[in-house]
């Protein structure tokens, strides 16, 4: 059979075996098997355990429960709450200081964590809350706090940016600073949002000040420190010759581990337990489906999917930029159903040499790419932003929760824009910053 | 169809040569077709001897020492000081060692199509790692068992991490000095990070064998057309192998040279130096960790 | 429409002994897993601390790190089927009525539990072979690879015993289709 075709029925399958409701990694495996089985014998399926294992056999994939346990251990003490007020005694002469603070923090927070969930629930927890009692309007209360928890993927240290390097044999290092300037882009356009939002809805003095005394704002300053640390610390290490990227990953979880068990006295074994049993279940699932999307992959591979599809798509010779939107459209679809990860390893090979070809920088595309996947955590079916949001504060509508996060989508279209439009804005500190090279 | 696996790009000399055969092949018209997968794009380079050996995969060319934790024997083809330069190294392709290896291989259903050694170096961030001495307290990343034992030997501290974080490492101090294929030093633009770099020449310490290798039991079953199409090919594509393996130690020296890099060369005293060494730890280790391994030593330092 | 559901769902036993005993083991599995997950983030940091501090050699530490960690990811698969934590996409289920979303809850389970169950049945195999034929790692540490490959055939068997346990407490209506609650 034409790979093309047969490329064409493995989409079609997947996306029915998905849409069952089976779980995303064994769905993988089931439509894997399935194909390997009927136009690859039965030798192929006897290797699935083998790739499974060799697709997990990575130290790097090591970071990824690591970046998630800074997260998690932070997550789960105050220190999110402590984040935002100092913010907000700060920056209480901004309009619209509360909503701006929390994005701030939001930001500051992922600057942390490796994931979008736990950025969204660390900050959410009381943010979400504080801003409906000060009379923000609901949407922009949870808008705001899924938009601003997808930061977590593109302000590093990052999971996805992770698996994007694995899977393109990219510079971890160079990718994480990659996502520094277009995340503080973002937060600068939902804060425009936000703001613009909050004025419109009409009630004027939400976006009035609250006086604080000196006293009050330096008083703060010592329980934003602990976060400082962290953030430098892991920096440090880094970008300063202590360990690789991956290694980093595992000081980064130690020190958080650290700070909340000494400063946030997180010493109770059942509070510990909590945010390892969390870690553990977001890490085995993400590691998961890796190892699926690696069955599947070697399922494409050997159809010859992979090659026949790259080969057809750089034959199409379309303008290069037609040929990034329709990328974009693409991994757009892929990011409403799939999980960032997911959509990452599936595309990954089949869009490389494109985008290389093409003569893109596949630095800068893995921020494109991870935008597109940011949008992907705020919108429907799979919008795993949408049902933390859900489950902090449950009795906001989902259906507000979902139109408050429109708006924020729009705002990461226009980042994908202006970030075709000046590259810069992605590649200009890696190469400061570790030189031009590779 | 016959289906053929390897981690590299499709600018890499290890591709040239497998598209070589595919293409000798298909001028053939034997009615054979041979279907690479570059870039780890069906296995992961460390998982394709398994599927090799058991009939899942048909071809693959990959360094054989990936495979020294199934097959000990194999550990001998990445061996520091058992090949001095590129035709040696041919020289032991064509000796009884490498029969009594390519016997191994046969018990797991595995032969040689292409023979094919590749070359590699040192480089050192602030000065020359080519000495034991130069070596001494260096955190090292080093391509090889074998290698991290004789340097560990020499008062070396082993760091071990992937060809490609090498340049990262190297950058932010984790890493003081390297030892890779010169293919990869080039390629990771280990050269922007370094100062002074140690081709291999006349005398080199680091030959990796990666010859083209294929089932038994599927090459067996082809015609005979077939087989002798597939034979006459590979002859061609070794010495193409050959001579772009030498090709690729010049162009390292090269670029190395044009991007202000120190270049050193290897002595044969320190050659001899390095042997010395590699005795006590990892000629020793192989000999204590292999059946037979003292014999096959042997036979391998008896090739001139 | 839920995804992966937040908070502390997880499969319900309705006090069936086999479920329990189920639920039992998958959450032992939890823990040794989250062992595994902190005993490698402590070896990563031993491994910088001798590197950085001491500048000595670091042989084993990066290979055992990967292997705690395939085997924390294999052996916490039951755990986090357990408490629900496998992503999927339940829009189609949350459409269909209850009787519908039932059969396809069944059809589901039932493709979910072959597929693990075959490639269970390989597993096994492939880390028999590596047992047989004595397979080390081609590192200088040369662990026998029966070790880390016994993660393999382990994890799925847990799996599968989760899945088979998720099916029964369906049959037995202990459990809802899909963990969804009737809308
Ligand atoms: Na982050
Ligand atoms: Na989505």
């Amino acid at each position: 059979m034409d790979p093309l075709l047969l490329g064409g029925l493995v989409a079609l399958a997947t996306v029915i075996v998905l849409f069952s409701g089976v779980s995303v990694a064994i769905g993988l495996l089931i439509v894997s098997a399935g194909f390997l089985l009927v136009f690859d014998g039965a030798r192929s399926l006897q290797l699935m355990p083998e790739i499974l294992f060799a697709d997990l056999n990575n130290f790097t994939l090591l970071s990824i429960p690591m970046f998630i346990i800074m997260g998690a251990s932070i997550a789960s003490t105050r220190a999110g709450a402590d984040l935002y007020e100092a913010l907000e005694r700060w920056l209480t002469r901004v309009p619209g200081g509360l909503v701006i603070s929390n994005l701030g923090a939001c930001a500051l927070f992922a600057a942390m964590s490796g994931s979008s969930p736990a950025t969204c629930a660390a900050i959410g927890k009381m943010g979400i809350p504080e801003m409906r009692k000060r009379g923000y309007p609901d949407g922009v209360a949870s808008g705001s706090i899924a938009a601003g928890g997808t930061l977590g993927i593109l302000i590093p240290p990052s999971v996805t940016m992770i698996v994007y390097g694995i899977a393109t044999e990219t510079s971890i290092g160079r990718l994480f600073l990659a996502g520094v300037m277009p995340g503080l882009l973002l937060v600068a356009l939902f804060m425009a949002w936000s703001i613009f939002a909050t004025w419109r809805s009409g009630d004027g003095k939400v976006l009035a000040y609250t006086p604080y005394s000196w006293k009050q704002k330096v008083e703060i300053l010592p329980r934003v420190l602990p976060f400082l640390v962290i953030i430098l610390g892991v920096l440090y290490a880094m970008y300063g010759g202590i360990a690789t990227p991956s290694e980093t990953a595992a000081i980064g979880a130690l020190l958080c581990l650290l700070v909340a068990v000494a400063i946030y006295k997180l010493w109770s074994p059942k509070a510990l337990w909590t945010v390892l049993r969390d870690s553990t279940k977001e890490s085995v699932m993400i590691l998961f489906i890796i190892a699926a999307a690696g069955v599947f992959s070697y399922m494409l591979s050997s159809l010859f999917i992979t090659q026949s599809v790259a080969a057809w798509i750089a034959d199409l010779e379309v303008n290069r930029w037609v040929l990034m939107a329709i990328i974009n459209v693409f991994l757009l679809v892929a990011g409403f159903f799939l999980p960032p990860v997911a959509v990452i390893l599936m595309a990954a090979p089949i869009l490389m040499p494109i985008i290389t070809a093409s003569g893109f920088d596949p630095i800068w595309f893995a921020v494109i790419l991870t935008i597109n996947l940011e949008i992907g955590l705020i919108t429907p079916p799979v919008g795993l932003n949408l049902y933390v949001i859900n489950g902090i504060a449950p009795d906001i509508k989902l259906k507000t929760i979902l139109w408050g996060s429109m708006p924020y989508v729009l705002c990461m279209v226009l980042a994908i824009v202006i970030l075709c439009i000046f590259p810069g804005i992605a590649t200009w500190l890696p190469s400061a910053v570790m030189g031009q090279g590779l | 169809e016959l289906r053929l696996s390897h981690q590299w790009s499709d600018n890499d000399v290890r591709h040239k040569v497998a598209q070589m055969v595919a293409d000798e092949v298909a001028a053939a018209d034997v009615d054979l077709d041979i279907k690479i997968f570059g870039n780890q794009s069906l296995f992961k380079a460390r998982e394709q001897y398994t599927p090799l050996s058991r009939g899942q995969l048909d071809m693959t060319v990959l360094p054989l020492s990936y495979a020294g934790g199934q097959q000990p024997a194999y550990n001998l083809t990445l061996m520091p000081g058992l090949v001095k330069n590129h035709d040696h190294a041919a020289r032991l392709t064509s000796s009884p060692f490498m029969d009594e290896l390519e016997k191994i291989m046969a018990e797991d259903d595995v032969m040689v199509l292409v023979h094919g050694y590749l070359a590699g170096g040192f480089a050192g961030k602030d000065g020359c790692a080519t000495t034991p001495e130069q070596l001494k307290g260096k955190q090292t990343r080093a391509a090889g068992k074998a290698f991290e034992q004789m340097l560990a030997g020499a008062g070396a501290s082993i760091a071990s991490m992937a060809s490609s974080e090498i340049y990262n490492a190297m950058q932010t101090g984790v890493l003081d000095a390297a030892n890779t294929s010169s293919s990869s030093f080039v390629s990771y633009r280990i050269y922007e990070q370094v100062a002074c770099y140690t081709p291999p020449g006349d005398y080199a310490l680091w030959f990796m064998y990666q010859p083209l290798l294929m089932n038994k039991t599927t090459f067996e079953g082809l015609t005979q057309e077939q087989k002798d199409a597939l034979m006459a090919a590979s002859e061609k594509a070794q010495a193409f192998y050959l001579e772009e393996a030498k090709k690729e130690d010049g162009d390292s020296r090269e670029v190395f040279k044009n991007a202000g890099v120190q270049i050193d060369e290897m002595t044969e005293e320190t050659f001899k130096e390095w042997q010395a060494i590699a005795k006590e730890t990892s000629y020793k280790d192989f000999v204590a960790s292999t059946p037979d391994g003292q014999k096959l030593l042997d036979m391998a330092l008896a090739v001139e | 429409m839920a995804g992966q559901t937040p908070g502390t769902h997880h499969a319900r036993t309705g006090g069936n002994p086999f479920l329990r005993a189920v639920a039992g083991i998958s959450t032992v599995s939890g823990w040794i897993a989250a062992a595994m997950i902190v005993a490698a983030v402590a070896i990563t940091c031993q491994m910088i601390f001798i590197r950085f501090v001491l500048n000595g050699s670091t042989i084993w530490q990066t290979e055992a790190v990967v292997y705690l960690m395939i085997a924390a990811t294999l052996i916490g698969l039951p755990y986090v089927q357990h408490l629900r934590g496998h992503v999927n996409v339940d829009l189609v289920p949350m459409a269909l009525p209850m009787g519908a979303r039932r059969a396809l809850a069944f059809l589901t389970m039932a493709a979910g539990i072959a597929i693990v169950a075959v490639m269970l049945w390989y597993a096994w195999e492939f880390w028999h072979f590596a047992y047989v034929r004595g397979w080390k790692s081609d590192t200088v540490w040369g662990v026998a690879l029966w070790k880390p490959y016994l993660a393999l055939p382990v994890g799925l068997a847990l799996l599968l015993l989760q899945l088979i346990a998720d099916l029964v407490a369906l049959v037995l209506r202990h459990d809802t289709p899909f963990g969804l609650d009737a809308t």
